[in-house]
């Protein structure tokens, strides 16, 4: 009896915020947990006749195009490094940008320009490497044509060497994201107690030492968790990033393939499933064990920041 | 209150899960009702369109089923898709299960075999597909089918067209008399680099050659070569592995003389200022340069004769063609585009008869093609059709003009307005007497090297479109690339088509 009026009293408690959660949760059960039923199809020779349930086990066969060549090394190397460069460089950004929004004092400017900042976010991929293509093609290129000419440089081909790729990449992510990374942020600092920054102002402090010594440590939790979540990703890359806007240049894959864009290019042609979830199969886990030693050093580090 | 709640809640669970129970119920009732329906077998059929597609069928399929149901007693459900999404439309209808009995292959056709995607067919075509036999044996020769048999048993059906492709040198005349010349000075491939600097010089804004297709950008430059010097590709367009003029040794085409000597000919025209200097990254296709009057020239394969005149009206310049050099058949080239019946279907033996319907009725074929007549177009004689007064391509309730290469026999189709029916004529001797490579019918088994072909297709995607638009400079980049395909496991490759082949050429003899 007491029991049953204790489950009750906690489900009214809860069952107001588990409606909040349902949406959020049937997405991750559509889109995550039934599929991953999907697993095993990486350990199988799919044959159509067969079924999937009934075709061969191969073991590891499918993971090997993966390691097979010389590539697997330098797509794994950019795949990494570009997504460190994402999370580091992006949460400078972002949290630049909430700061500086943030100390606005008309509230309606901080509104303005968010929305102009988060504006690029929603442009899709394709018509962002148009853009790209309008500022760096060879012939009629604005970079070409308008800065560099006029300042008695060469002309530069930009869809042909590799080794600006990384910047320019790293610059259009920026510019794509990073507004929209700031407005978590920009909430979690509108959410700190204005009190603290008061009583600061008393003891004499300026804007710079408030945000050094009041808002970063207050956002730290925040930096954490969103961290942690993007490391999950970092075998995972934007396929649109990698592919559309360096207009799947060959010349430029030394510093553009990353692992989406090599299975995609790999598979495009053999269309094999077992493959293809082998390559995925293979991102998640190591999203996974990063997750976990990334989260159990931040436990190690503080207890409290840790996601589990 | 607590109890209302709950009274509530459960008259909800109720409610739920009898509509669920009746959605069930109405399920099985509409299933069976169609069962009983008995003699008339239902059959999906997915066509690709390089047209508007249009967002109601419900005519067309109307007219076909007319046909259909009528003759063979076949219910067709007609699904058209743009060639962007076709192939990625069916594999995921055959992925996941969904219906889907008769479709076509935009050049994966062993592909499909290997992971047992497709019936074998030879029973029911010797039952229900006589007369597409025929056909195909009429325009083609009796050995059509070879090109889609493996392991003994015929798979699908290719498409019934002029299917010799010869390497075609497309130009803008206007800008070719401009610069003094005639077509008279374009005689192979050697002549181009005079005639181009004469364009050049004549008019310094155009672009004197280009890409045919764009991402990645293809010059053509592969074909052109494989028809002068009689190159089998073995079925599979990595280029890995190839028969260079029918000697039976399979090589890696790209560390062949041939292929340098062609790249080295391509830097030679891109260093000169022929080609744009992003040519192998450009996203804008020859045919939009050529219409907007900013490109002179480019090189594509094509059947007959009358290419120019379509590529005229469809670019509104002054557009010929001339051809210079031949066509070698292998096998890709017959099976390239062939049709093909789901190994999951429900009613193969409907599907082959639809099959035949498709190859040999010309009510069905030019149905599937043109739409409903005097709607979507009317007749100018016994050969030719026109849009309806006032309509076109993009007004009319249905065309699928662009699709004539896919469907059914080219020999039954009606034409367009303007073109010349002797080209069909002529597209059908040449389908008898261009040369055949002696491993026509060969099919490569990809599955045992699939790692090793999908490394390789990556090292060529890499360098591939640098080296044929001249971008890259061939001296240094071919030993990278050659080093890059056997690290990629090319040898692999070459070694299991060689022994393919011994097999393939022993059971020949038998």
């Amino acid at each position: 009896m007491r029991n049953a009026n204790g489950t009750s009293n906690a489900l009214r408690k809860t069952g107001p915020l588990l409606m909040l959660a349902a949406p959020g949760l049937l997405y991750f059960l559509i889109n995550s947990y039934i599929p991953m039923f999907g697993v095993f199809i990486a350990f199988k020779d799919i044959n159509y006749a067969k079924g999937i349930f009934g075709s061969d086990w191969l073991g590891f066969d499918n993971f090997q195009f993966l390691f097979k060549t010389t590539d697997a090394w330098i797509m794994t190397r950019n795949t990494l490094l570009y997504n460190l460069a994402f999370i580091v460089i992006g949460t400078i950004c972002s949290i630049f940008i909430a700061i500086l929004m943030s100390e606005l004092l008309k509230k309606l400017y901080a509104k303005l320009y968010l929305s102009g900042l988060v504006l690029p976010s929603l442009i899709s991929m394709v018509v962002l490497s148009m853009l790209v293509f309008a500022f760096l093609n060879s012939d009629s290129g604005f970079v070409n044509n308008s800065i560099l000419k006029p300042l008695g440089l060469p002309e530069i081909n930009w869809y042909s060497e590799a080794k600006y790729w990384p910047y320019l990449l790293v610059i259009i992510q920026m510019w794509k994201t990073a507004g929209y990374g700031s407005i978590v942020y920009f909430s979690s600092i509108a959410g700190i107690d204005k009190s603290i920054y008061e009583a600061a102002k008393i003891d004499g402090a300026g804007k710079l030492r408030q945000i050094r010594t009041i808002t970063l440590p207050l956002l730290k939790p925040t930096v954490i968790v969103l961290g942690l979540m993007s490391i999950g990703r970092i075998f995972n890359s934007d396929f649109g990033l990698f592919y559309q806007v360096p207009l799947n240049a060959g010349a430029l894959y030394s510093t553009t393939q990353t692992i989406d864009t090599y299975v995609y290019r790999a598979l495009m042609q053999l269309n094999d499933i077992g493959m293809s979830a082998a390559a995925g199969l293979y991102q998640s886990l190591v999203g996974l064990v990063l997750v976990l030693v990334v989260n159990s050093i931040v436990k190690r580090v503080n207890s409290e920041n840790a996601l589990f | 209150m607590n109890r209302k709640k709950g009274m509530a809640a459960l008259l909800m669970s109720v409610a739920l899960s009898g509509s669920v129970l009746t959605a069930c119920s109405s399920n099985s009732d509409s299933a069976s009702s169609s069962e009983e329906g008995g003699k008339v077998e239902e059959i999906v059929f997915a066509m690709p369109s390089f047209n508007r597609i249009p967002d109601d069928l419900s005519k067309v399929t109307d007219a076909i089923n007319a046909i259909t149901v009528d003759k063979i007693g076949v219910k067709v459900d007609f699904r058209v898709y743009g060639p962007a999404d076709y192939t990625q439309k069916v594999n995921l209808a055959l992925q996941s299960g969904e219906k889907m009995d008769i479709f076509t292959t935009l050049g994966q056709f062993s592909n499909y075999v290997s992971k047992n995607q497709v019936a074998p067919l030879d029973d029911l075509i010797a039952k229900d597909g006589k007369e597409m036999t025929a056909i195909l044996e009429k325009d083609f020769g009796p050995d059509l089918l070879k090109a889609t048999t493996i392991n003994g048993h015929i798979y699908g059906i290719p498409v019934n067209k002029g299917m010799a492709l010869p390497t075609s040198f497309v130009y803008n005349a206007d800008m070719l008399k401009a610069a003094g010349l005639s077509s008279d000075n374009i005689k192979t491939v050697d002549d181009l680099s005079a005639i181009f600097e004469a364009v050049k010089k004549s008019n310094s804004d155009v672009v004197p050659f280009g890409p045919i297709n764009v991402n990645p950008s293809d010059t053509n430059l592969v074909n052109l070569l494989k028809g002068t010097n009689k190159i089998d590709f073995l079925t599979d367009t990595s280029g890995v592995g190839v028969v260079i003029g029918g000697d039976g040794k399979v090589v890696n085409f790209y560390e062949s003389d041939i292929f340098k000597n062609g790249v080295k000919m391509m830097r030679d025209w891109y260093s000169k200022g022929y080609l744009q200097k992003d040519a192998a990254t450009t996203t804008i296709t020859s045919m939009e340069m050529l219409s907007s009057g900013r490109e002179f020239s480019f090189l594509g394969g094509y059947s007959g004769m009358e290419i120019g005149k379509t590529i005229s009206a469809q670019s509104g310049k002054n557009v010929e063609s001339k051809r210079i050099a031949p066509f070698y058949f292998d096998t890709i080239a017959a099976n390239g585009v062939s049709w093909m019946v789901s190994s999951t279907s429900k009613a193969p033996a409907a599907a082959v008869k639809f099959l035949n319907l498709l190859y040999t009725d010309v009510d069905l074929i030019n149905t599937l093609l043109y739409g409903i007549e005097g709607e979507d177009y009317v007749k100018v004689d016994e050969h030719h059709v026109k849009f309806p007064e006032g309509k076109d391509a993009n007004t009319v309730a249905y065309t699928a003009m662009f699709s004539t290469g896919i469907v059914g026999s080219e020999s039954l189709q009606y034409q367009f307005e303007g073109v010349n029916w002797s080209d069909v004529e002529l597209k059908l001797k040449e389908n008898k007497e261009t040369e055949r490579s002696p491993y026509f019918g060969f099919i490569f088994d990809q599955s045992k090297v699939k790692t090793q072909i999908s490394a390789v297709n990556n090292v060529v995607n890499q360098y591939l479109p640098g080296l044929v638009t001249g971008s890259l400079d061939p001296e240094t980049t071919i030993p990278k690339f050659v080093k890059a395909l056997n690290d990629a496991g090319a040898a692999d490759v070459i070694k299991s088509k060689q022994d393919q082949l011994d097999q393939w050429i022993a059971s020949q003899g038998n």
